[in-house]
């Protein structure tokens, strides 16, 4: 089991097929003894598996309501992304109170943040040159720690909304009312909740936990049938609340200024397009980019309930509500509020080292021509049955000493049609008291 | 005096092949973070090794990329055969191109090429000519 990450196997459930394994962006998964296995430092809780799983063995530990409860001054925090989980009809302000009678003491929308960190954004463009990643996406964020470490400079050094949000009520609750609320998080994915355990450019997060969507919608569906409002219920939150959806964070930003973004969702692009970008194949007047490793943004999150087309259609009639009963100005508003957050990430993000054969450079020549003559002897047909998702990365794993040559199929089929030979030849060796002539003669 | 280099890249490259044009860029990045090389000094690499790769898909008949590593330094060299560049010192000027309409519109040919390896490289030597093509040989020193 690992600790460390929220994405957890059952092994019940796992039949030990290769799903996971070849869809795995990092490659961290392997099958041994017929179970699946998570390489913790390749992890970056992307959730690939946990959709790529048809026997349901890949699932997220989140946090459960009863615990939550038993805290003293529970607060919980919305994405944007949830309101996708719900007809536009119902309003936002319905939604909240059905989750506050769950038992929170208070409900916030991590929109606000968003709509700040978006203003704040800008100001750091227009105050820095070169081009800037979102960090908003912690997956994309340990992606670029891990896989394409000489890009960290790119990530811009600000807080994610939740953090920014989760800090600013921590100190309010200190502040006027003396209280040290716990604040949960009410995540769409398992990335979101392993940020928690280990925060991103900070020492620790603000968050006490993480609750996923799937743990608290019958709840939250239940408790919406007991309100009632008289009044016409309008569309009263943030426009940020576009976020939720691939391209909302850019909409914001050229909603301030114009200025050419780019955004990509589904990390499998993102790879592609970070690939790119690393041997500078991508023009350099994109100042921004808002990637996000689940297609379609944070609505395609594994937690959620409502398929993400479905929520694409929810989100697009929401925001068109709300852009009806607020104007432009409601936005601004939160220029003003902008002192309210603390922003920049206190810590520098480090590279996840991990790619090295080895730290001495001559041991590291050695293994790597031993891994080019490992690759040349496999069949390269990246079946994956020796529970590697491919024959290099096989191979790499025999150099490394984490697996056997004759895990591979082929080369066990080799091994044992030489040593038929040799047991075939050995037969046709007559003692010497026998007849040569008459013995028949096995063919080998 | 540089230590004695051993091979660790050597592919051939297609004229005209944009499909594969890349890869030699990505397999080296890989096995340059394999043997532990900083990340600035990969990225220098991918960039510079790109930019090699792309010239002989576009400007050449084919031709080949080798690379070489010792502790203290990497060499990349790529040799095409032809049709050579006709004047080297406008190759290395930024903004020149002799890239067709076709290739520009992909996106290529934008003439930073050349300029683009000279700026990320530590040593460059250049030769052509129309009957044995272009030879580039690219030093990236990995410490002092």
């Amino acid at each position: 089991m690992t600790k460390k990450h929220s994405v957890l196997l059952k092994k019940e459930k796992c039949e030990g097929c290769t799903n996971c394994v070849k869809g795995c962006p990092t490659k961290a998964i392997r099958v041994h003894q017929g179970k699946a296995w998570i390489k913790e430092d390749l992890c970056i809780d992307c959730a690939e598996c946990i959709r790529a799983c048809e026997y349901h063995a890949k699932y997220t530990k989140t946090s459960q309501m009863e615990k939550i409860m038993k805290s003293d001054y529970p607060v919980l925090l919305i994405p944007p992304s949830f309101y996708s989980q719900f007809s536009a009809n119902i309003s936002a302000q319905k939604i909240k109170m059905a989750i506050q009678n769950l038992g929170f003491k208070a409900v916030y929308d991590v929109a606000d943040a968003a709509a700040a960190l978006s203003r704040r954004t800008i100001d750091f463009l227009n105050n820095n040159s070169g081009s800037y990643i979102s960090t908003s996406c912690p997956v994309i964020v340990r992606l670029i720690k891990l896989q394409f470490p000489d890009l960290i400079e790119m990530l811009i050094p600000l807080k994610s909304p939740v953090e920014l949000i989760a800090e600013r009520i921590e100190r309010k609750y200190k502040e006027e009312k003396n209280i040290a609320p716990e604040i949960f998080f009410l995540t769409p994915c398992p990335a979101k909740l392993t940020t928690v355990k280990r925060a991103i450019g900070q020492e620790s997060s603000f968050l006490s936990g993480a609750i996923g969507v799937e743990n608290i919608y019958q709840n939250i569906y239940e408790s919406l049938s007991d309100i009632n409002l008289d009044q016409k219920e309008e569309e009263m939150i943030n426009l940020a609340t576009i976020w939720g959806s691939e391209g909302g964070e850019e909409s914001i930003l050229k909603s301030w200024q114009d200025i050419n973004t780019l955004s990509v969702s589904g990390i499998k692009e993102v790879k592609k397009l970070l690939n790119e970008i690393e041997r500078n194949n991508i023009p350099e007047a994109i100042r921004y980019f808002e990637l996000t490793s689940c297609v379609d943004g944070c609505i395609g999150g594994v937690l959620n309930v409502i398929n993400p087309f479905q929520a694409q259609f929810n989100l697009e009639k929401r925001i068109k509500n709300i852009r009806k009963t607020i104007k432009k100005e409601n936005l601004k508003l939160n220029k003003k509020g902008n002192e309210a957050y603390n922003f920049v990430l206190p810590e520098k993000i480090k590279a996840d080292n991990v790619s090295k054969l080895d730290k001495d450079f001559k041991k590291a020549m050695e293994k790597l021509e031993q891994l080019q003559k490992e690759i040349e002897d496999l069949p390269g047909l990246d079946c994956a049955a020796c529970g590697a998702p491919d024959c290099k990365t096989f191979a790499e794993d025999i150099v490394n000493g984490l697996a056997n040559k004759s895990d591979c199929i082929f080369m066990l089929r080799n091994r044992i049609s030489e040593l038929a030979g040799d047991l075939c030849n050995l037969s046709n060796e007559l003692p010497p008291v026998m007849d040569n002539d008459k013995e028949e003669k096995y063919e080998c | 005096m540089s230590l004695q280099k051993q091979q660790i890249l050597n592919k051939e490259i297609e004229s005209f092949n944009f499909q594969s044009g890349g890869e030699a860029s990505s397999d080296l990045k890989n096995i340059l973070r394999k043997l532990g090389v900083p990340s600035q000094i990969v990225r220098k690499t991918a960039i510079i090794t790109y930019e090699l790769e792309m010239n002989v898909v576009i400007h050449s008949l084919g031709g080949e990329i080798t690379a070489s590593i010792s502790e203290d330094e990497l060499e990349i060299s790529v040799d095409d055969s032809g049709p050579g560049i006709e004047d080297l010192d406008k190759a290395f000027t930024a903004g020149y191109s002799t890239a067709s309409e076709e290739i520009r519109e992909m996106g290529f040919g934008a003439g930073m090429g050349l300029v683009n390896v000279k700026r990320y490289a530590d040593q460059i030597e250049v030769e052509s000519s129309k009957e044995n093509g272009t030879h580039v040989k690219v030093i990236i020193k990995l410490a002092d």
